[in-house]
């Protein structure tokens, strides 16, 4: 099972990640939360990629058009390395979005504070009755 | 309200009935970007819209119409950007409301008898979005991006396309400022055809270089299911 690789690769991370730092809240959710192929599976759907992989792809291209706030060779280059370190055993499209990101942090694009923050509003609005 | 008293007699598929954190993380991270202003709510809408909505059929089109009309494909070889304007794309701008710069330039290569044409990208996973639609997922990991550039016939090989030593493989590395399309040899027994008929044979992978088109298999065919050649027969009750 997929949570499981997850498990083995917690420990495993390399020591030497290119100079760059862990992020707390992507870490924990690289450890706790479930892919796509484990929910898909759990639920009997067949479709092979989660509703939001569009919506992801449309973050990315958005933020490389107009401002140009994260042009597309750099946050590729970014997922490249982050997909070798941190991410290594995270299937796809959950490893694009941790590493976007994680980029998007280090770049000061966003701060992990307000994500965290945004996470729980997220989290609370979608799971309100 | 049943479901006579609804009008909704059709069984419905099922769905995933919990939200993971990375549907939270992915909301989360739009939201926020948004209000910064990095892109607006339209934009990210109406790249989602175009997303959605394309294929590789364009480029089929492309391929079918060049198999068919001389000067056509004198002009789609010479002229990509110019030449996809006949099936309604406009490189320059593709999506109707601006694109990253990376548009500027589209080359179709031409597959002969003794050579072959594949795309790759090996910086990223740029791809002739326009007329092929999305990038399938193994066109962007790093296993195809790093090994068709060094074992081409190979990778080929693992795909099932088989090709013999004399015909010379080319790789056509995309980047930022480039993208690049096959043109396939029209295979025989396709005499007779229409052009829609033709394109109906130019699939996806034969545009990228990763299969060859063949008469007798179209875009929508059923796919096949082969006996096993050497069937494993499983132990019972082992």
């Amino acid at each position: 099972m997929t949570t499981r690789k997850k498990q083995d690769h917690a420990s495993s991370i390399p020591t030497e990640n290119l100079g760059r730092d862990a992020i707390g809240v992507l870490e924990a959710i690289r450890t706790r939360g479930k892919v796509w192929d484990d929910l898909a599976r759990q639920y009997g759907v067949t479709n092979p990629d989660p509703p939001w992989k569009t919506s992801l792809f449309s973050t990315c291209e958005a933020l490389a058009a107009g401002t140009c706030a994260l042009p597309a060779i750099e946050r590729r280059a970014s997922e490249d390395d982050l997909s070798e370190s941190f991410y290594q055993n995270v299937p796809q499209p959950e490893r694009e979005l941790l590493a976007l990101a994680h980029t998007m942090i280090e770049r000061g694009l966003i701060n992990e504070d307000e994500l965290m923050r945004r996470m729980r509003d997220v989290h609370q609005r979608i799971h309100s009755v | 309200m049943d479901e006579k008293t609804s009008g909704h007699t059709h069984k419905t598929a099922p769905m995933v009935e919990e939200v993971s954190d990375f549907e939270v993380l992915e909301l989360a991270v739009r939201e926020l970007a948004i209000e910064k202003g990095l892109f607006t709510a339209q934009d990210h809408r109406r790249f989602t819209e175009w997303a959605e909505s394309i294929g590789p059929s364009a480029g089929s089109r492309l391929v079918a119409k060049a198999w068919r009309d001389p000067e056509f494909k004198e002009l789609l070889l010479k002229d990509g950007v110019k030449a996809s304007l006949e099936v309604g794309v406009d490189w320059m701008n593709p999506t109707g409301f601006g694109t990253p710069s990376d548009y500027t330039d589209f080359r179709v290569l031409e597959d002969t008898p003794k050579l072959h044409h594949v795309i790759v990208c090996t910086l990223c996973s740029c791809y002739p979005r326009p007329v092929l639609g999305m990038s399938p997922e193994w066109y962007r990991t790093p296993n195809y991006r790093r090994r068709l550039v060094r074992w081409p016939r190979q990778v080929l090989a693992e795909f099932g396309l088989q090709l013999p030593l004399d015909v010379e493989i080319r790789v056509e590395d995309s980047n930022q400022k480039c993208r690049f399309m096959v043109l396939p040899m029209c295979p025989s027994g396709h005499e007779g055809w229409s052009q829609d008929e033709l394109a109906s044979i130019v699939t996806r992978d034969c545009m990228i270089g990763v299969a060859l088109p063949r008469a007798d298999r179209t875009v929508d065919d059923p796919r096949p299911l082969h006996p096993a050649v050497k069937p494993v027969h499983h132990h019972q009750g082992a």
